[in-house]
């Protein structure tokens, strides 16, 4: 069986390990760098950032931890940035690695379907090679969105792609949308010590999280002195010599060295030839798959972003396993029903399963637990005591529905909670499970015992 | 000591009135209830509140807690040293810890609340 692949994100590239492990014969096409948007643009760099930032806020607090410090602290952007580079090049060889290990062929180059069995790869010197498969998997992802008010210069209005590569920490930074990349660049940049305003057009920061995790975050974000206005749209942005001049609809001029529009991103389907094969869209430009991750073209699949749905990283990944279960032979179906996300922030956010008013939306009769961070020993510890873990359960069946953190390691708290969502657990399973003291997983185990209103480090109500 | 130029709400809020206006706070057994403050949520200038409901968020290293007003009114001014040291609440409650000034919209609701020695003694039956 041979297989070709366009596109080494996490979608494309865990498809051609699994679909090599399966004895398929693979080979990659890449246009840009191996690891796609997450590793190069995304998931990979802006946690380098944020890790820097988080470094820094840490060091701004030695002295609450009784350590000492002659001289000064200041970030080295420059230092910052060859950090990020460096683990993102460590993690490139790695895949190169494991492609070469698994006898994964990767082509570089822009690669266009000709017909359902072949492919023409344009290489950055122009040179153009024509491959044939038996089956191809679509795996091209997304880029960041434009509005027109905004078009991205690269220098002045800029891209997440860029905002990943500024040479210096601008004085002001004007971001639009206060979803997930906007409000991780927010927290990045304050930290660093850029002064930050958010424009967004929806009532709340990350909007699609619980809504009283978005309450929190805003909270957060007005203690670090981030100027956030909702329910606000851009009317327009000149670029003058002193920055970006953006236009709000009662009048007021949001004045910045960069504006970082973060509105969204857009698929990547065009000029690869989709339409002339015949691969059907939809309206926004993404591919529309069934669950076995086909196209409606017999022997194309597709993954990951430019399938739209939920644009993480580890669901392309799935969807990519997925398909080359299914190009070998399997009937391999996604299911989307567990899928947990991290936001990046200070402090972090991670949630899996229904949000409270979505739980409301489906008329399902409900009961919540919450727990503040600020109760557990480890908190008070590490310094980190904002935040919450709420659980959102069935009123009738005990089972977990939801569970939403905002607070310090929520992303790696969030996973008890996806197995358990995932397998139908109830609270009790959870409140009667013995977790180790101190932790900040206790926090979980005490927002199921408050369901019940028998959280022991909650005061009676 | 609670001072009895003040009038006291069961939430444990506190007002001192002056020429129609009213400036809040919370009380010192507040205070000491929450621990140490980390960060005050003010509200802002203009806002108009109602008594009974919330003016405000205290965050302490125990808990975030509402405030609650006392009175209703327009909100005229805010204690701007707050956002910057929240701590003074904990040193000074009834002083350089005062939160906002209202503009209150009827001193009669200065009946509903409680002098000094009514508020003690509320304190102590919640204490038991």
């Amino acid at each position: 069986m041979k297989l070709t692949i366009i596109g080494s994100g996490p979608g494309g590239y865990v498809a051609a390990i699994k679909a090599a492990q399966l004895g398929a014969q693979v080979t990659v096409i890449e246009e840009s760098e191996v690891g796609g948007t997450c590793l190069n643009k995304g998931c990979i760099p802006t946690k380098a950032l944020v890790a820097s930032s988080e470094m820094l806020d840490k060091a701004r607090k030695l002295q609450e931890f009784g350590i000492e410090l002659e001289g000064k602290i200041f970030p080295n952007f420059a230092k910052i940035t060859e950090r990020k580079n460096k683990i993102i090049n460590t993690q490139v060889k790695g895949i190169r690695g494991l492609f070469k290990s698994w006898g994964i062929t990767l082509k570089e180059g822009r690669g266009v379907l000709l017909s359902p069995e072949e492919i023409e790869v344009t290489s950055r010197d122009g040179s153009k090679e024509k491959i044939k498969s038996d089956r191809v998997i679509i795996a091209t992802g997304s880029r960041p969105s434009q509005i027109p008010a905004f078009p991205f210069d690269g220098k002045r209005i800029i891209s997440s792609d860029e905002a990943l590569d500024l040479t210096d920490i601008p004085k002001s930074l004007l971001i639009v949308g206060a979803g997930v990349i906007g409000c991780e660049f927010a927290c990045i940049y304050k930290e660093l010590g850029s002064d930050v305003t958010i424009v967004e057009m929806l009532p709340r920061a990350v909007a699609t999280e619980d809504i009283e995790i978005s309450e929190l975050l805003e909270r957060e974000l007005k203690k670090k002195k981030i100027k956030l206005y909702t329910n606000v749209k851009v009317e327009k942005a000149d670029i003058k010599d002193d920055g970006v001049h953006a236009l709000l609809p009662d009048g007021k001029e949001v004045i910045a060295e960069k504006a970082l529009v973060s509105i969204g991103r857009a698929f990547n389907s065009d000029g690869i030839g989709l339409e002339e094969i015949g691969i059907n869209k939809g309206r926004r430009g993404e591919i529309i798959v069934n669950e076995n991750m086909g196209t409606n073209v017999r022997g194309i699949y597709a993954v990951g972003d430019v399938i739209g749905g939920l644009l993480l990283a580890h669901v392309a990944s799935k969807e990519g396993i997925i398909a080359a279960k299914n190009v070998v032979g399997g009937n391999e179906k996604i299911d989307y029903s567990v899928v947990p996300a991290a936001i990046f922030t200070s402090p972090e956010i991670a949630s899996v399963g229904l949000r409270e008013h979505q739980a409301a939306e489906k008329g399902i009769k409900i009961k919540t637990g919450h727990f503040q961070f600020r109760a557990l020993g480890k908190a008070h510890v590490m310094g980190e005591i904002t935040g919450i873990i709420k659980i959102v359960s069935d009123e009738i069946t005990d089972r977990i529905l939801g569970v939403h953190i905002i607070g310090p390691h929520a992303s790696d708290i969030i996973h008890e909670a996806s197995l358990a969502i995932r397998n139908g657990l109830k609270v009790k399973d959870i409140s009667e499970t013995i977790h180790a003291h101190p932790t900040l997983s206790e926090g979980l185990m005490e927002a199921a015992e408050d369901v019940y209103g028998e959280a022991i480090h909650v005061p009676k109500r | 000591m609670n001072p009895d130029n003040l009038k006291y709400h069961k939430e444990h809020t506190w007002v001192k009135v002056s020429g129609g206006k009213g400036t809040i706070g919370i009380t010192d057994y507040a205070q000491d209830a929450l621990g140490d403050i980390v960060y005050i949520d003010l509200p802002e200038i203009d806002m108009d509140v109602k008594t009974n409901s919330e003016v405000g968020e205290i965050e302490s290293t125990k808990a975030t807690s509402s405030i609650i007003s006392p009175v209703s009114g327009r909100v005229v001014e805010v204690n701007e040293d707050l956002s910057e040291s929240p701590e003074i609440i904990n040193e000074d409650p009834y002083g350089k810890g005062w939160i906002a000034v209202l503009e209150m919209d009827d001193i009669s609701e200065l009946d509903d609340l409680m002098d000094a020695s009514e508020y003690t003694k509320y304190i102590e039956e919640e204490i038991k």
